[in-house]
């Protein structure tokens, strides 16, 4: 197959794996790559529920604009486009029906 | 052009369409003209809390009588009756607060005070730090975003003409009545009524008539949606605060801080400095707000007078041309004393004194 | 004046704030710098290049060299050779005037923090336009400029099998970068014929670089048997609660959906419609704006080199109409200059020189913001039942229920349904409201403008308000009458 652009991702070096958890489960994500990222390599997309329908929702926009990624980080809602990933981490998804 | 009307009202606020539906009713043709869109000043920007603890003693009848008018309008606008509590955190505020309280009850509010284990069980999540607090089962609010969407319906209900982004820029009088110059053409009206909250004085102006009219700068929050954390009105006795958890869990917080600008160049603007100690005394007063984030703070212009009571009359030396304007509790009253305005204009003997435009502001 | 809480000083007054570190930002900060004036560069990234020369994370530690990389990096040299105090991971909330110039207040860090400065360059950007189609809200659905935030900052695809769909250049970008990070592209869809890019011809003749790039781009796809829907679109997104596939259907001339659909497996789909100017600072500036269907929407009215009718305030780059990034860099250095200008450089000679070569350059801009703009018959892919207003899950019915009983603007409508009352503050709803409701009254979308913004342009934490509020200083006023 003709590669104009060749396929580079073997090419990409990163920081080790490191682990965290959404909602429970542990996930591992590259220390210092946004969250969001992490959570979407994972495969994990529904991050939340929309608070009038529950209609199941993810990230978006990746830029901290459309607060669909939010998820709960140490009690407080956090864009997870915007937060760098660390070891560790106890993020759970926002789903009004469940208390907070 | 169009025929004439009746009456004319310029400013489509709660107050300026109420009069209008009440007009109506009494079969006058009548017409709301707004420089923007309905109920998009005050009666659209306010908190909506309809608390008879921050009315003043001698507006407690006309307070009442509105508690029952936005009980009747409903979910139309969001009411809801869920009682208030007003709380003080320092030996002071507590002693302002039992006497201005007991007079408040006296004049017809059914305001009890409260003992600290009542409060923490009705509102856990209050601070721990309140030492005494008042309770009204009368309080409660409505969804003042809901203003223009209700009375729009109302006006179109009633097949009351009403023109939006239709601001009247002169006023001219001859025998027959009034022409209002707009960007819409002229409307010719046999009377006129203005209803124009903070911009009475520049509408009052435009037939040379001076209202001590000018306005306050009142801000406003909103959070993001929280998990449910209050169920009641929540003021300060300072009048520093209001707070109350929508339905749909955002948190709204007022408390007549002020912001800037004036109503003649437009919308006002938040300030930083006025904003932050709001907010700082909301998480005072319900911790968890801690975890909250802000989505939104804006302004809306309160009129306000020397005397602090509503414009509700004549307007001075002009025939045929009414004021109504609400000083200090417009949005719970307003409904209310527009009733009383329009059957003063239809002739009819009010239900409760009104308040003339043309008084001397230097007494109470 | 009274401070109740914890905003922490700035006791310096600083010359010029630039807020956002982009190709306009940034080239902004630099000019101002070579004239020797105290600059300030803000950006919410942590570090500068903006959404086009967006930065790689911490998490890559090597990786092969793109051309937006290279971009990127030179100006980020610049901007640290320069000495400028760039600040990043801040995000402005407010702007007011003050006697001596602006106050800007930033959230950095969880804390707030106020800047004064005499005169500010805005050079906010742009954010994304998608016009809403049935299932658009479900996960694995991403914006396609937002795509390429996760391309360049992540090196990640979206997913394991996307499908690309959207207008103008950015939709080959798009699918040659998945292809370059190691996913799969399921098809290329774009409403946008050849026929459309030949009459651009022009236009990319004088940007012969960036035209051979696109062309590589296009090639790379049809080279590797990837499917290009050309006058195509996404109608809607198929799937329970995540992207599982996608219905493609032809569009007309006016880019109404046309004839049949048939629909490709996929488990993630990149959606974007062109770019609209993010204008809420400039406008809590107290800029006015207008409507400029070429510039991608309502701008700030701006004068010459980035000058506004507000004294002290620049404006540049996307944010002030979309005339991409090439524009944006020339677009900066001007207002920057304009902005030395105002406290005393003299840079009249350097703009003269410098204004030809915007222009030039945003002639190409404007052909690709044109190819990138949505026709009038694209709204057509809004079905009753969509989700148009995704914060509160308003459908088109609604928004067209309570336009039809007289909420004839951008404001009636927030009010009455809360469209642009949510987190995101109306910033993916407004347009196709407006869009709509101008359809709806016949009448043209420049008397529709959006609903004034609010602080803080961003959601910020009651914790960062608060802190360090002390209850004994809260000035209690006298009473309110009795």
């Amino acid at each position: 197959m003709i590669r104009l652009a060749p396929d580079q991702s073997a090419q990409i070096r990163r920081t080790e794996k490191v682990e965290f958890t959404f909602d429970g489960t542990a996930i591992w994500g590259h220390a210092g790559e946004s969250l969001a990222a992490a959570l979407i390599r994972s495969g994990r997309l529904h991050l939340r529920d929309a608070p009038e329908d529950a209609d199941p929702r993810g990230a978006f926009c990746l830029m901290g604009l459309c607060q669909e990624c939010l998820v709960v980080l140490e009690g407080q809602t956090v864009e997870s486009c915007r937060i760098e990933l660390q070891p560790g981490l106890d993020v759970t998804s926002l789903r009004y029906g469940a208390d907070g | 052009m169009t025929a004439r009307y009746d009456i004319a009202v310029i400013g489509g606020g709660i107050m300026g369409c109420a009069t209008a539906l009440r007009m109506a009713e009494g079969g006058m043709r009548a017409t709301v003209l707004d420089q923007g869109d309905l109920g998009q000043g005050a009666s659209g920007a306010n908190a909506g809390t309809l608390s008879l603890q921050i009315k003043r003693v001698k507006l407690m009848p006309y307070a009442l009588k509105g508690h029952h008018e936005w009980k009747a309008m409903g979910d139309a606008v969001g009411f809801r009756k869920t009682g208030g509590y007003t709380l003080a955190f320092t030996e002071r505020e507590s002693e302002l607060l039992h006497e201005r309280q007991t007079l408040k009850a006296e004049a017809g509010a059914p305001i009890e005070f409260v003992s600290n284990n009542h409060i923490r069980n009705a509102e856990p999540n209050l601070t721990q730090k309140v030492i005494s607090a008042s309770y009204c089962p009368e309080d409660g609010y409505a969804n003042s975003s809901l203003t223009g969407q209700y009375y729009r319906g109302r006006l179109r209900d009633q097949g009351i003409p009403y023109r939006e982004r239709c601001p009247v820029t002169a006023i001219t009088q001859d025998g027959a009545g009034f022409a209002l110059d707009t960007p819409q053409g002229e409307i010719t009206a046999s009377r006129i009524l203005m209803a124009t909250g903070a911009w009475l004085k520049p509408t009052a102006a435009m037939l040379d008539v001076d209202l001590p009219v000018n306005a306050r700068i009142n801000t406003v929050s909103v959070t993001e949606r929280l998990k449910p954390l209050t169920s009641t009105v929540i003021g300060h006795a300072t009048g520093l605060l209001t707070m109350k958890q929508k339905t749909n869990g955002t948190v709204l917080i007022g408390g007549g801080w002020q912001g800037r600008g004036t109503p003649q160049e437009g919308r006002g603007q938040v300030t930083a400095g006025s904003l932050q100690p709001n907010l700082a005394l909301a998480q005072f007063a319900l911790p968890a707000l801690e975890n909250a984030r802000i989505m939104r703070s804006w302004t809306g212009f309160e009129a306000n007078v020397p005397d602090f009571y509503p414009l509700v009359g004549a307007l001075p030396g002009v025939e045929d041309a009414f004021v109504l304007g609400c000083v200090r509790g417009g949005y719970t009253i307003g409904p209310y004393i527009s009733k009383l305005m329009g059957d003063f204009i239809l002739d009819r003997e009010p239900e409760l004194p009104l308040f003339d435009p043309g008084r001397n502001f230097e007494e109470d | 004046m009274l401070l109740l809480c914890g905003t922490a000083q700035m006791a310096d007054l600083i010359d010029i704030l630039v807020v956002g570190a982009g190709p306009a930002g940034g080239n902004a900060a630099l000019a101002a710098a070579r004239h020797g004036k105290h600059v300030v560069l803000l950006d919410e990234q942590v570090k500068p290049g903006g959404q086009i020369w967006r930065a790689k994370d911490s998490s890559i530690l090597s990786a092969p060299q793109t051309p937006e990389g290279s971009a990127g990096d030179a100006l980020r040299a610049q901007i640290t050779k320069a000495q400028i105090d760039h600040r990043g991971s801040t995000r402005i909330w407010q702007i007011e005037r003050q006697s001596e110039g602006w106050d800007v207040h930033v959230l950095r860090d969880g804390q707030v923090e106020r800047l004064t400065t005499k005169t500010l360059v805005l050079a906010t950007g742009a954010h994304e336009f998608v016009q809403p189609i049935p299932g658009w809200t479900k996960p694995g659905v991403f914006g396609l400029a937002g795509a390429t935030a996760l391309f360049k900052q992540n090196l990640s695809p979206p997913g394991q099998r996307t499908i690309v769909s959207g207008t103008g250049p950015l939709v080959f970008f798009v699918a040659s970068e998945i292809r370059r990070l190691g996913g799969t592209v399921a098809a290329v869809v774009t409403p946008n014929t050849r026929r459309d890019w030949v009459s651009k011809l022009p236009a990319l003749a004088r940007r012969v670089d960036l035209a051979l790039r696109g062309a590589l781009w296009i090639a790379h796809i049809m080279m590797n048997r990837v499917p290009i829907f050309w006058g195509c679109s996404v109608v809607s997104v198929e799937g329970v609660a995540r992207v599982e596939g996608a219905e493609i259907q032809k569009l007309d001339a006016n880019w109404a959906p046309k004839g049949e659909t048939w629909s490709i497996d996929a488990d993630s789909l990149c959606l974007g419609h062109g770019l609209i100017p993010s204008i809420e600072a400039p406008q809590l500036s107290g800029i006015t704006i207008s409507y400029r269907s070429d510039l991608g929407g309502w701008v700030p009215d701006i004068g010459q080199d980035g000058a506004t009718s507000v004294e002290g305030v620049f404006l540049c780059g996307d944010g002030a109409g979309i005339r991409g990034a090439t524009a944006a860099e020339l677009h900066g250095t001007l207002a920057g200059l304009s902005a030395a200008e105002h406290l005393g450089a003299r840079t009249a000679k350097e703009r003269a020189t410098l204004r030809p070569r915007f222009n030039r350059a945003a002639r190409f801009g404007l052909a690709m913001t044109a190819l990138s703009t949505p026709r009038p018959g694209f709204a057509m892919l809004t079905k009753p039942d969509t989700i148009v207003c995704r914060c509160e899950s308003l459908t088109q019915t609604r928004i067209s229920q309570e336009v039809e009983v007289g909420a004839a603007s951008s404001n009636a409508v927030k009010s009455g349904l809360r469209a642009g009352m949510g987190p995101c503050g109306g910033k993916y709803c407004q347009t196709a409201i407006a869009r709509f409701i101008a359809l709806h009254e016949n009448r043209p979308e420049a008397e529709i403008p959006p609903s004034a913004p609010r602080p803080p342009l961003r959601p910020v934490p009651m914790s960062a308000l608060s802190a360090n509020f002390d209850y004994d200083d809260l000035p209690i006023p006298k009473p309110a009458p009795l």
